[in-house]
């Protein structure tokens, strides 16, 4: 605004009531006094007058026309679709974070993600044996203890194991020295190697595996009990019949190896499977019987 | 009140969700090694008594007794549990039950059902007398230094026991499994099953379906023949020798793993012979015009016999030694396994 006419925005703003009482108070008196600015004025207040008589049903309302309805949604749609992925994520974070019950239990997950990753990524699971196989993990041969502050030689480790011999250190000084070591492995010792051997998979004949299961299973009751169910006598001739029917199985498997279409070797084996488990049988009826007369 | 109820349900749902996931995720995860528990003490059950340390009878009352009483012809007689004695069960023609025992526990005869028609027992129990106890512990069990019963003789027996001598003779059935000791059997026409784990079985002048087992004796049967046509002879022992004399069941199953088997006898046409042993051998000794196809295995063994044998197919491969042969027609088959011991088919005396 200059000192002679008031500009068509101030003027506007004074219209829309956006003006502070000061500056409101100024342009009254300025307008009373010059006839242009006046008719800016009145040209200003008409305008206003057509718009808000043309928006004077949506401004008065008391809900939203279907005009509206419609602008609003294709102007949401219209965000949606121009909106990117990470828009999208984050805003649902934004969502879920504002949730209360929803935020305590992503924080539950996480502390237990992290958890799991620390179990998981914890060192030391290299003896672990998977299935048949055995993972034997060489020590390495030498390692180094250097004694922090101490002064002393590094002390070469025994392969199987450390061994603390008897020493003169009090307790207390022991366990400081202890305390204070720190232990290394020499970076160039070899590496640990993993000699794993995969236990010989047996082969059976059909039907024989069917026999050494039940064995498998009836030796494992019997096993246990023997002793307590036979006495010395019964045991001795229980361990010489078990010893002979061993070795016919032992025998006759060789001979079934050597020709599997020996059928008379595979008959003689199987008979020689079925003297074993009664032999066991005999054992676990013997024991049924006791138990029964208690 | 209505969206707390509902952040409460997905507080609860996802707090599922979280821990599942950690399940999972610590299921993925290989174990560690596991240290090696400190051992637990076992706490052993009381060791049972062997079979030659029969339980020693609680009751201080010990004596002679005895007791009868009428039942019906073709009663079933109990004893579930005699721990030391020696044992004599006789058929007679009364419809009666005696028991006697010398210088043993009181007992009592139980009556556990009458016969519907009669009114006179037909199921009996002999036990202890412990009139206070519902159920018979092993310190319960009867004892003597003989032990008489006489049964009607269409009677049936079933006993229990430790360490017995056992006599049966004329009762239609028997049923008898033994700890320790002998047990002989005679005239008995309905059937046997009868098992010691230490001591011979022996059987003569018997019909019926018949199980003999033993672990460490021999098994012995003469004249036995089948009460009914489809009934079996089936006997095994583990160390002993197996010895059937005039066996006439068509369908004999014998095995002993390191004993001998001995047949002597006929094999009838149209059945089923199996003799089987691991370490010893098998002696058949059969008439002259026996008609039976042999099937032997003998492993590392040796075949050996007297007969003219019509020899179908033969082994003699070391270890899967075998042969095929018929005598006469072959109306009978007759299997023979053996690991390593010897085969040998001699002409019947």
């Amino acid at each position: 605004m200059n000192d002679k006419c008031i500009e068509i925005g101030t003027i506007q703003a004074f219209l829309d009531g956006e003006t502070s009482p000061d500056l409101s108070f100024r342009i009254s008196g300025h307008v009373a006094a010059c006839d242009k600015c006046a008719l800016v004025l009145a040209d200003a207040e008409e305008e206003s007058s057509v718009v808000f008589s043309a928006l004077d049903r949506e401004f008065n309302s008391m809900v939203p026309t279907q005009r509206l309805w419609s602008s609003i949604n294709d102007a949401i749609a219209y965000e949606k679709s121009h909106t990117s992925f990470w828009d999208k994520i984050r805003t649902s974070l934004s969502t879920l974070i504002a949730n209360p019950s929803l935020t305590v239990a992503a924080s539950v997950l996480l502390v237990f993600g992290i958890f799991a990753a620390v179990w998981s990524l914890k060192p030391g699971d290299v003896n672990n044996a998977v299935g048949t196989e055995v993972a034997n993990v060489a020590q390495p041969d030498v390692a180094i203890i250097d004694i922090v502050g101490g002064g002393t030689e590094p002390i070469q480790a025994p392969q199987a194991g450390l061994k603390v011999d008897a020493s003169n250190l009090q307790p207390t000084e022991l366990k400081k020295l202890v305390t204070n070591a720190n232990f290394k492995v020499s970076s160039d010792q070899p590496k640990a190697q993993y000699l794993v051997s995969r236990a010989p998979v047996e082969e059976y004949l059909p039907g024989e595996e069917t026999y050494v299961r039940t064995i498998s299973d009836l030796k494992q009751n019997v096993d246990g009990q023997k002793d307590r169910i036979m006495n010395p006598s019964s045991r001795i001739a229980y361990e010489r019949d078990m010893a002979v029917v061993n070795d016919a199985i032992k025998k006759m498997k060789e001979v079934v190896k050597k020709n599997p279409k020996n059928q008379s070797a595979k008959q003689v084996l199987y008979s020689s499977y079925q003297n074993k488990i009664d032999l066991l049988n005999s054992v676990v009826e013997r024991e049924e019987l006791m138990v029964s007369l208690r | 009140m209505i969206r707390n109820g509902l952040q409460v349900n997905r507080f609860i749902i996802s707090l599922c969700l979280a821990t599942a996931a950690s399940i999972s995720l610590y299921g993925q995860t290989t174990p560690p090694p596991k240290t090696p528990k400190k051992p637990v003490t076992r706490i052993e059950a009381p060791a049972y008594p062997s079979s030659r340390e029969a339980p020693q009878p609680s009751s201080t009352v010990r004596g002679t007794s005895e007791k009868a009483l009428a039942v019906e012809a073709k009663v079933h007689i109990q004893l579930p549990c005699i721990s030391q004695a020696k044992v004599v069960i006789n058929g007679w023609e009364r419809n009666e039950i005696r028991v006697f025992v010398k210088n043993g526990s009181k007992f009592a005869v139980r009556v556990h059902e009458k016969d519907a028609s009669s009114g006179k027992p037909n199921w009996v129990l002999v036990t202890i007398l412990a009139p206070d106890r519902s159920r018979i512990r092993m310190s319960d069990c009867i004892s003597g230094d003989r032990i008489e019963i006489d049964v009607p003789m269409k009677a049936s027996v079933e006993m229990k026991a430790f360490e017995t001598e056992t006599r049966i003779d004329s009762v239609r059935k028997v049923n008898i499994k033994n700890v320790g000791g002998n047990v002989a059997l005679r005239n008995i026409s309905g059937g046997i099953t009868a098992a010691t784990y230490e001591g011979d079985v022996a059987v003569e002048n018997s019909g019926g379906q018949i199980s003999l087992e033993t672990s460490t004796g021999n098994v012995i049967a003469y004249g036995v023949s089948p009460g009914e046509i489809g009934d079996t002879f089936t006997t095994k022992t583990r160390s002993g020798t197996i010895t059937l004399q005039k066996v006439d069941h068509r369908q004999i199953d014998a095995n002993s793993v390191s004993g001998s088997v001995i047949f002597n006898g006929k094999f009838l046409p149209g059945g089923l012979y199996n003799f089987t042993t691991s370490d010893g051998s098998v002696k058949l000794a059969i008439p002259g015009d026996s008609s039976c196809r042999i099937i032997a295995s003998y492993g590392f063994g040796k075949f050996d016999t007297v007969f003219p044998l019509k020899i179908e197919t033969e082994n003699i491969t070391e270890g899967g030694q075998s042969m095929v042969a018929k005598m006469g027609a072959g109306g009978a088959d007759v299997r023979v396994t053996t690991s390593s011991g010897s085969v040998n088919i001699t002409k019947q005396q």
